[in-house]
């Protein structure tokens, strides 16, 4: 199912949470929210579920108007992210509280309640715990139960909020393949708030990035890596060096080497990420002189912290290879030049 | 060799000496059986200095019976009337923002910094004969102070705040996302309260009642104040033992405030139990929740 979400405005006191959002999400797409804590990804999933009334704008569900419909009546499934499964309830009756609060008329019957959370509890792979309790399970165990328990519903949307961010980094990156794969077989139109960049890229077909209560960018993964359209973006998707250079002819300047700056004023701030920046030991007139003040090891990847004369530190990434076939040190002298670069008018 | 060293697990690193350790249990124990212990049991010896018949006749008598009686009807209006406000009022407090809500987490404190004695006053300063409503209420034929309903209103409120203080704190760590995920999973608000906030504010709603119950049963001030010391209808139990012991009736003041020192003892008992659960529900999910580190 669509949803559109028209010109929407949230505020808390004096707090512009979201500011004038619009926004259509395709039926069956998996779409991220993210952003900074603050920047309203989390208000706006709430505001799409109901549970926070917009001050301004529509919410569209499949082309009809669900502003005022009740959280209840909206069929959302909810993922929190502290899970809030009930904790006074086993497994079991924490799927079927869904089912089971319906109004006789349209309650299933007791073994079908019993056969739809078993085959929940099977999606989830996790049918042997249907009678422990929350305190009981694991993160990750509570994280797939909730998910389960929004799914009993049928839900026409699946909302989750940080659904990983409780979780170490080893099963969240279990988890959020799994949740793909699910997506990938069940269809169902997903939004998940995340703040976790490297999260949003591997999980969504389509990342928007949020800033101060605004959408910055809308794209697919490689859309909004590639080409991102502010400097927001650009810095929030990876680690940045930046530099500010003055703009001649349409072309802005970095230790000598030219960058195009044809939408940039007379001064450009020009962001370079530490993985487009190469080294050299030889001396050269278009490049930056600096010193290697710090060797950082990164699994497979090295950073280098290099001082420079006319900047602050910057951050150069080569690989572990390269790092040890070239024998990098701190107080080696080195000259860099920036292979690629975004320029943005400053 | 290793549960030889689990047997003593007092660390020398970290205690005081043994004569400094003797010293201050001693002195520890000295007063709980000074001012707990010896007052406790000396109103079960003093009850039955007489025999077990005088002590039965004491409380089987008319007097002594209504009174029971009396106190019984005041806890089983009262209490139930306080279960209803301090859930009402938690709930509010607890689960949503509103303005004057700091007002009123005040005011539900003020029964507990206002002398009883006070408290009794103000209910005969509003029903009583000269009271702003009394010529009202003597019109109608309404007895409010010297009867029944003026004990039950001072029991009231002095037992206000035990239940809606017992749970403020416990529903306001709990939060909301329970219910909000209830919501979203289209329960109405009756069954979100009904299936999952009451269960889980079960074990302290019940310590709640439990002090509410023990309190609404031993009050003397504000009761003694609004009763009139009618024997045999508006008297209860603490009013009872006061006028029995005023007379000189030792073995019946004793008598009866056994049956309140009795009370306080389940009630601790009780207490002991609600707190011994929570607490090993409380250890559970925090033992669980270091698992999952």
């Amino acid at each position: 199912m669509s949803i559109e979400i028209k010109q929407i405005s949230k505020r808390f006191g004096q707090f512009q949470a979201l500011n004038d959002i619009n926004l259509d999400i395709q039926g069956g797409e998996l779409l991220a929210l993210l952003g900074p804590s603050g920047c309203g990804k989390t208000t706006l999933l709430r505001v799409i579920a109901g549970l926070e009334t917009p001050d301004a704008g529509q919410i569209l569900f499949h082309g009809e108007d669900a502003t005022d419909t009740h959280v209840r009546e909206r069929q959302v499934g909810f993922v929190f992210q502290h899970y809030a499964l009930f904790r006074h309830m086993t497994v079991f009756e924490n799927v079927a509280f869904g089912l089971r609060v319906r109004p006789k008329k349209t309650r299933p019957s007791e073994e079908a309640i019993k056969k739809k959370v078993h085959e929940l509890l099977e999606l989830v792979q996790l049918d042997w715990l249907a009678d422990r309790y929350p305190a009981q399970l694991s993160g990750g165990q509570r994280q797939r139960i909730a998910l389960a328990r929004a799914l009993a519903v049928e839900p026409r949307v699946l909302l989750l909020d940080e659904p990983f961010g409780a979780l170490d980094t080893k099963v969240r990156k279990e988890l959020r393949r799994w949740l793909r794969r699910l997506h990938d077989e069940m269809h169902i139109t997903s939004v998940f708030v995340t703040h976790d960049q490297e999260e949003a890229l591997e999980v969504a077909d389509r990342v928007v990035v949020m800033n101060k209560g605004r959408i910055e960018q809308s794209g697919t993964p490689a859309e909004v890596y590639d080409a991102p359209a502010t400097p927001f973006v650009y810095q929030f998707l990876g680690d940045v060096n930046l530099f500010h250079s003055r703009v001649h002819e349409g072309w802005a300047e970095v230790g000598g080497t030219r960058f195009a700056a044809p939408e940039a004023g007379d001064k450009a701030v020009i962001y370079v990420r530490p993985h487009e920046i190469d080294l050299a030991r030889n001396a050269s007139n278009d490049a930056l002189a600096g010193i290697v003040t710090h060797v950082r090891l990164l699994g497979a990847t090295v950073r280098l912290e290099v001082k420079t004369d006319a900047h602050e530190a910057l951050e150069v990434e080569l690989t572990r290879e390269r790092y040890q076939a070239e024998r990098w040190a701190v107080g080696d002298a080195v000259w860099l030049t920036p292979r690629e670069a975004r320029v943005y008018g400053a | 060799m290793a549960g030889a060293i689990n047997n003593t697990p007092r660390s020398v690193v970290t205690t005081e000496s043994r004569p400094v350790r003797y010293l201050l249990t001693g002195l520890a124990l000295l007063f709980v059986g000074l001012f707990l212990v010896i007052p406790l049991l000396s109103v079960f010896v003093e009850a039955l200095r007489q025999g077990w018949k005088l002590y039965l006749a004491a409380l089987v008598e008319p007097d002594a019976l209504s009174a029971i009686k009396l106190t019984l009807l005041v806890a089983v209006i009262s209490v139930p009337l306080n279960l209803v406000f301090g859930v009402a009022a938690a709930w509010a407090i607890a689960k949503f923002e509103f303005r004057g809500k700091s007002l009123l987490i005040t005011l539900i404190d003020l029964p507990f910094s206002v002398s009883p004695v006070v408290a009794g006053l103000i209910y005969v300063l509003l029903f009583g004969a000269q009271g702003w409503w009394g010529p009202w209420l003597s019109d109608n034929d309404v007895k409010v102070i010297f009867a029944v309903p003026g004990i039950v209103l001072a029991t009231v409120f002095v037992t206000f705040p035990f239940v809606a203080r017992e749970l403020i704190p416990l529903m306001e760590a709990q939060g909301s996302d329970e219910e909000q995920a209830a919501m979203v999973l289209g329960a109405s608000g009756w069954q979100t309260f009904w299936r999952v906030t009451l269960p889980n504010i079960k074990w302290g709603l019940l310590y709640g009642v439990i002090l509410a119950n023990a309190r609404a049963m031993g009050e003397f001030g504000a009761v003694s104040v609004v009763s009139g010391h009618i024997r045999g209808l508006t008297n209860t139990v603490p009013l009872h033992v006061e006028i029995l012991y005023n007379e000189y009736n030792f073995v019946g003041a004793f008598a009866c405030a056994s049956i309140l020192a009795l009370l306080a003892l389940v009630t601790l008992a009780a207490k002991s139990y609600v707190e011994w659960r929570s607490a090993r529900l409380a250890l559970e999910d925090q033992r669980n929740a270091l698992n999952d580190q």
